[in-house]
């Protein structure tokens, strides 16, 4: 166990954690939008920046990727810290004027409006990268990458064309901090709008109840990935034995 | 919303409020609920539990499964301390001896301890305006104490206080509507939820313990004790609930209705209770009679969250 101070408390952590983790266990809040356990840390929003100090250097860091360490002293609630934070949500609110999400996040820091001006096009994708990383770390497929550099940087299918890359799951929409990508089920076809292009995917129908259930595409990417025969995925779950 | 992303489980919190090793029952859905709820809520939370199954499975003196701090009360009063203990939070901010003013006060309560016996004191809780996220478990009776009826019972379902016979039906009168009570309090957040949608759930007691004033979430969970059926059925009879009619899910947010899950239509009500013990004595009239009058109080709801758009 590793003995840190954060915000003048002293903490006990398991080396290895990082700062964020450590805060949160012991419920000290620091604000996120791109942390997901089942994902690797990744410090894009930088919402996280604290303020560590490690002998006699005091510097600001992203506490989602730094390191607890013995003796480190972390504080979130500085001049300096708030001051950033600051700069970086009122950066996301000039990104993303019409998120919810992002609004609200900016209201309880007590900012209504960004000194910068707000972009025009309808665009709440804050580049967290959250859905690149869950394709790729949690589903396994990759099929979504953040494609062009700076202004032009976005999410999107290779090409912004249908793909068999794509299994239509919709954890990418799930696990969206902003909203940005959406997902509709109506009736055969399942609809997902990225912020670069709009796909549609096939429904399976149930063999017994025919209700659509879940993509065709996702079906056999389970029945390729569990070995099992294609008959076992047949029925919903409703009318599973 | 609801058919949610298969890998959606893994990208849920991992923290666990509740430890494992509790008494409840197999295949019990109150305590996956409380699961998924407090997977929602987080480690910054104080629980008022009224007396009920999910206190007795998790305080087995000396041991205890919560993680959380954690107040046992009455039937009668959870809303009532639950308010207490709100009010001293604040005045011990507003003091300076306690420096965290977001910490999120969960009253937990099942059917009994909310809409028989401590109805008068929510009522009280929700009319103040307390800052507090009130969650009832309905496993439609009072299952801990040998499955007698509560005013949640639905109609038709035979308990041992309402036992079917040649005289009786069963349950003699219909499920009282808390949710609706509840919105009658002009309250900020009134949610319906079912552990066999896990995603909705938690958005909903999110969403709850973020509104600032009271909110209520209702939570329909599947007994398998109180109900008669297998322990393999209840997240399906849950589901199955929603799908019929019995159950919908929607939300009220400041009044305004919102519909969670619409089916495209309602699944018949047998599928439903064919499974369950409570309902076999139940004749096609009398099911006939129930399937008209769940179909009714469903297009009534419809109709609320459809002129509201």
């Amino acid at each position: 166990m590793i003995t840190l101070k954060i915000d003048g408390r002293e903490i006990n952590a398991e080396p290895g954690k990082t700062v964020l983790e450590a805060a949160r266990e012991n419920n000290i809040y620091i604000p996120t939008l791109c942390v997901n356990e089942a994902v690797a840390a990744y410090g894009a929003c930088r919402l996280c920046m604290v303020e560590v100090t490690r002998g006699n250097r005091k510097r600001l860091v992203a506490s989602c990727l730094y390191e607890v360490a013995e003796g480190l002293v972390v504080e979130t609630r500085t001049e300096r810290v708030v001051n950033i934070r600051r700069l970086v949500m009122e950066l996301l609110l000039a990104r993303c004027p019409n998120s919810s999400e992002v609004i609200e996040m900016a209201r309880s820091m007590g900012i209504d409006s960004s000194r910068f001006q707000s972009e025009e096009d309808d665009n709440s994708c804050v580049l967290c990268a959250l859905c690149t990383r869950v394709c790729r770390e949690v589903v396994g497929k990759s099929a979504i990458s953040l494609v062009g550099r700076g202004t032009n940087r976005k999410v999107a299918l290779p090409f912004c064309e249908d793909t068999d890359a794509c299994i239509a799951c919709g954890s990418c929409v799930y696990v969206c901090p902003t909203g940005a990508i959406k997902m509709e089920d109506n009736g055969d076809v399942r609809r997902i709008t990225w912020p670069s292009s709009t796909h549609e995917f096939k429904m399976k129908k149930c063999a017994s109840c025919g209700s659509y259930f879940a993509p065709e595409k996702q079906i056999s990417f389970m029945i390729q990935k569990t070995g099992l025969e294609a008959e076992k995925f047949d029925l919903c779950m409703n009318c599973r034995p | 919303m609801i058919g949610q992303s298969v890998y959606v489980p893994r990208l849920l919190p991992e923290l666990e409020s509740l430890a494992p090793g509790h008494r409840a029952c197999i295949g019990c859905g109150e305590v996956l609920a409380m699961r998924q709820a407090f997977k929602a809520i987080g480690r910054d939370a104080i629980v008022v539990n009224a007396t009920g199954c999910m206190e007795i499975i998790a305080s087995q003196l000396p041991y205890t499964s919560w993680r959380l701090p954690w107040i046992h009360t009455l039937f009668e009063n959870t809303a009532a301390v639950a308010s207490g203990v709100e009010a001293g939070l604040k005045a011990m901010y507003r003091k300076g001896r306690y420096s965290r003013p977001d910490t999120k006060i969960v009253a937990v309560a099942g059917d009994g301890g909310t809409v028989d016996i401590g109805l008068q004191a929510l009522s009280g809780a929700l009319e103040r305006g307390h800052n507090l996220l009130y969650i009832c478990f309905d496993n439609e009776g009072y299952m801990n104490t040998g499955i007698q009826r509560s005013s949640a019972t639905p109609y038709g379902a035979s308990t041992t206080t309402s036992p079917a016979g040649k005289e009786s039906i069963g349950q003699f009168s219909w499920k009282k509507d808390l949710p609706g009570i509840a919105v009658a309090h002009r309250i900020p957040y009134v949610a319906t939820a079912c552990p066999s949608y896990p995603v909705d759930l938690i958005e909903k007691v999110k969403k709850g313990v973020d509104t600032r004033g009271p909110a209520y979430i209702h939570i329909f969970s599947g007994c398998p004790t109180g109900w008669g059926c297998a322990t393999n059925l209840t997240v399906r009879l849950g589901r199955l609930a929603v799908e019929t009619g019995i159950f919908p899910l929607y939300e009220v947010e400041n009044g305004k209705y919102t519909m969670s899950y619409k089916p495209e239509k309602l699944r018949p009500i047998t599928d439903y209770m064919k499974p369950q013990r409570r309902f076999r004595h139940l004749t096609d009239d009398a099911v006939e009679m129930i399937e008209k009058r769940v179909a009714v109080e469903y297009y009534k709801l419809l109709e609320k969250a459809e002129c509201q758009k």
